[in-house]
């Protein structure tokens, strides 16, 4: 198994070069609406259901946006999926392959490492060059038939991708969503972290930028890293090299049901988020969706003082103590439409929030315990079993209660992800990030915190290193028009 | 509030009444409608009744509509409360009944007893995405609403979700004069020829969350007019004109996509008014049909104040096009005038009653 690639330690550059971000713009030659911006595509994998194709192809075919179907003025010009080059590495060269005369047991079907051996032998082809004659591929790979049908640059590495095979950078943007791939899957770490690469690409991208002296808008999906030192060093670049980041999930920009929000500067005194599926897999998209609704509270965010995990019947042990508001989770509970236990025996509404109904329906509850710098509680539950829908409740120090879900429109579609593709588009358009990637970066690092307490049994973490501050965008950034 | 009493006229496998009547000790099922109302005693004993007349089997009627027993559930409880010399409010799920003369019957008696009459679909009460409404007394030149499901079932909700937001434009429902009904071949050229504007359409589906990808490889896509026709092997439309010259098109794109949205043009609007009728279908989508919600919500409200929350005559105009569609249907595709159509005349209740907050 591949080790994360490291292809340079991040400050190797001097970053005197980017001393004037006049020069720095004039390399942004573009004239807004001459061409369409042209768009680089990083990924992990370009399957149906993946991320990758979700995004993507939104800026191959348009997305439903504000009552019309909305072609971007975008050209997707190169894509870069990683599973490839992935794959390529796991492969057996020729040579182990004539030293040991067995394909062995990699984790790519035998029967190709073997006839791209036989080739090799037969044509006396040259051992692993950077100019890869095919790009090797998983079955369900769907970015050959894309590049042929979009008439994009499927490129072998990200330099590659950002320079479009010339030795000049050739877009105007990046889009990047690392992933877990389903036919290679990153390893883990100790803790059970998936070690995604978004700092590398990420890395990568900034190599070929402070080469140039030139940045371009850059969207990261999701986490910017699992490693919060590493998230912090990917915001703080951008803003050394002036290039606008945006990071994160669709939750904080799907619809909302009902559509509201907590006024902006609104004292709050305590939120609770609801979500489901595996805490590693799903518990990001929670956290951010209650970050987007909590750091529009008085004085904006100024960051996480301390976050503990509680797993099992600690998660109710907590709630009798105090330590999250039942009431928060059942007036959160009250906006879910998929009720499981006996809604699905009988279709019968039933109230989840009930004594005993969530001990019986969730056998591994988990609850990851928010304290933030400036006294505001936030509480993640991830109830998987309970519910398959993220809704939330916020109360005010006046005692209001704002409940919402957060819609996730169903497969195939999952629209959510077209509320994402016009918030990253607007970044491109305007160079500016619609909002902060710093939630990102608070949210990355408390699903690390989090992780870390896990870890250490469940122990309460100070978190010094998440005294991240910003101010929210004014306006709500939610899709409802 | 609480449910006293039940009938239930059609009891299947898979019959859940004695289970809910077990759990909830308080509910006694009768087997009349008329003891249902009375408790077994000679007088009207309740406060207020839910007819929900659907998802039995009952026979077609000529012009194969289900005859779902709305009115002769109707006609029953309208007697014990002519008997009782005593009415209460009366909530009928979905279309009023399969015969016109029988709909406007049904809004006649409840007029001549003084009990507030409340119904129709679900459609008309869900979310919106977004969470938009119809400008009151805005004036309309065309609406579209775009569906699922067949004639005699979902084109109901088509209509309902078309009726609900047009009702509400300048001077109110002034009836409709025509209805034409389109199918197959004929739904195609008519679509070419923009008998209706496929702008709308347009606007429509891009707030479907349930568009059908053309291309299997695909999760999110539009289809160009030839896809469309090869996603949609049965497409219905109800074309139909109101007496102010509003012209309106109920679609039923099966293949397509499993919601209803919802488009118009409205005048002094540089775009197309647009939003999805949100039905959280427990079909897979959700666990819990939960736009029942606001349906049940409505109906409480009209309980406890004895105040119908929205115009019965919006039931009533949608009943009778979806019995004209039909007919139009039966008699291959002719326009048809709906003189009938054209009496019924109300004025929207100003305050939106959809599901919002």
């Amino acid at each position: 198994m591949l080790n994360r690639r490291h292809f340079l330690t991040y400050s190797a550059l001097s970053s005197a070069t980017f001393a004037y971000p006049g020069l720095f713009r004039s390399a942004f030659g573009q004239i807004p609406g001459t061409r369409p911006l042209r768009l680089a595509v990083l990924g992990s994998e370009y399957r149906l259901g993946s991320h990758l194709q979700d995004i993507a192809d939104r800026f191959l075919v348009g997305y439903p946006h504000d009552g019309d179907w909305y072609k971007p003025d975008v050209q997707v010009v190169s894509v870069y999926v990683d599973q490839h080059a992935r794959i390529a590495d796991a492969r057996p060269s020729s040579y182990d392959i004539s030293m040991t005369s067995s394909a062995g047991s990699f984790p790519f079907p035998k029967e190709q490492a073997e006839q791209r051996a036989a080739r090799n032998a037969k044509g006396g082809a040259p051992l692993r060059s950077q100019q890869r004659e095919e790009e090797p591929a998983s079955a369900g790979d769907l970015s050959a038939a894309r590049a042929k049908q979009f008439g994009f640059r499927l490129s072998h590495n990200i330099p590659d991708a950002l320079r479009c095979g010339g030795d000049r950078i050739a877009v105007d943007a990046v889009l990047t969503m690392v992933e877990q791939d389903s036919q290679l899957p990153y390893p883990a770490n100790h803790r059970g972290q998936i070690l995604l690469p978004s700092y590398d690409f990420f890395q990568q991208c900034v190599q070929v930028f402070e080469e140039e002296k030139h940045g371009v808008p850059y969207f990261n999906h999701r986490e910017l890293s699992f490693s919060f030192a590493e998230a912090l060093r990917m915001v703080e670049t951008a803003e050394r090299l002036r290039f606008p980041l945006l990071a994160g999930s669709s939750m904080p920009v799907t619809w909302r049901l009902p559509d509201v929000d907590i006024p902006l500067g609104t004292n709050v005194e305590e939120a609770v988020v609801v979500g489901f599926g595996g805490f590693d897999a799903m518990a990001f998209d929670a956290l951010e969706a209650m970050q987007s609704m909590v750091e529009r509270r008085k004085g904006g965010e100024t960051g996480v003082k301390s976050v503990q995990l509680l797993e099992g019947d600690d998660v109710w042990k907590a709630a009798e103590a105090g330590r999250w508001s039942h009431e928060l989770l059942r007036s959160a509970l009250s906006r879910s439409d998929t009720p499981l236990g006996l809604t699905v025996l009988d279709g019968r509404t039933q109230d989840l929030a009930a004594p005993g109904v969530l001990q019986q329906l969730v056998p591994n509850p988990i609850a990851c315990s928010i304290e933030y710098s400036d006294g505001t509680k936030g509480t993640l539950l991830m109830l998987d079993g309970a519910i398959q829908d993220f809704n939330v409740s916020v109360r005010t120090t006046r005692g209001e209660m704002v409940s919402t879900q957060f819609f996730m429109p169903p497969k195939p579609n999952r629209a959510n992800a077209a509320c994402l593709a016009a918030k990253i588009e607007q970044m491109y358009q305007t160079r500016t990030a619609p909002y902060s990637a710093k939630r990102t970066l608070l949210t990355s690092g408390i699903l690390e915190a989090a992780v870390n307490s896990r870890h250490r049994l469940n122990e309460r973490l100070e978190t010094p290193h998440l005294a991240v501050s910003y101010q929210p965008a004014t306006e709500s950034q939610y899709a409802r028009t | 509030m609480d449910l006293v009493s039940l009938y239930v006229d059609q009891r299947k496998p898979g019959d859940l009444s004695q289970e809910r009547a077990d759990r909830h000790p308080r509910l006694k099922i009768y087997p009349t409608i008329a003891e249902t109302l009375t408790l077994g005693r000679s007088k009207l004993a309740v406060d207020g009744v839910v007819v929900v007349g659907e998802h039995g089997v009952y026979p077609l009627s000529p012009t194969g509509i289900m005859m779902h027993p709305h009115y002769e559930f109707f006609e029953q409880i309208t007697k014990v409360f002519r008997d009782s010399g005593r009415s209460v409010p009366y909530f009928n799920d979905k279309e009023l009944s399969w015969k016109w003369d029988w709909c406007k019957k049904m809004v006649d008696t409840a007029k001549e007893l003084k009990f507030p009459l409340q119904g129709g679909s679900s459609l008309a009460l869900t979310w919106r995405i977004p969470s938009v409404e119809f400008p009151l007394g805005a004036t309309a030149k065309e609406a579209v609403s775009v569906g699922y499901g067949g004639p005699g079932s979902y084109d109901f909700h088509g209509l309902e979700t078309l009726q609900c937001m047009v009702e509400r434009r300048k001077g109110g429902e002034t009836g409709v004069e025509w209805v034409q009904t389109y199918r197959n071949d004929a739904f195609w050229k008519a679509y070419e020829d923009g008998v209706w504007s496929q702008e709308l359409v347009k606007a429509a589906l891009s707030r479907s969350s349930t568009l059908r990808p053309a291309d299997p490889t695909f999760t999110d896509m539009f289809p160009s007019l030839e896809q469309l026709k090869k996603l949609v092997s049965d497409p219905i439309a109800y074309h139909y004109q109101h007496r102010d010259g509003l012209r309106c098109t109920m679609l039923l794109m099966n293949g397509l996509v499993r919601d209803f949205t919802f488009a118009a043009t409205i005048e002094g609007q540089s775009k197309p008014l647009s939003t999805q009728m949100y039905l959280p279908m427990p079909d897979g989508r959700t666990t819990l049909a939960s736009f029942f919600s606001p349906l049940v919500h409505n109906a409480e409200v009209m309980f406890l104040t004895g105040k119908a929350q929205y115009p019965i005559e919006r039931t009533l105009l949608t009943s009778g096009l979806l019995i004209a569609g039909i007919e139009s249907y039966n008699k291959g595709f002719q326009k048809l005038e709906t003189p009938y159509l054209a009496d019924v005349k109300y004025q929207p209740n100003p305050e939106s009653t959809f599901w919002r907050t």
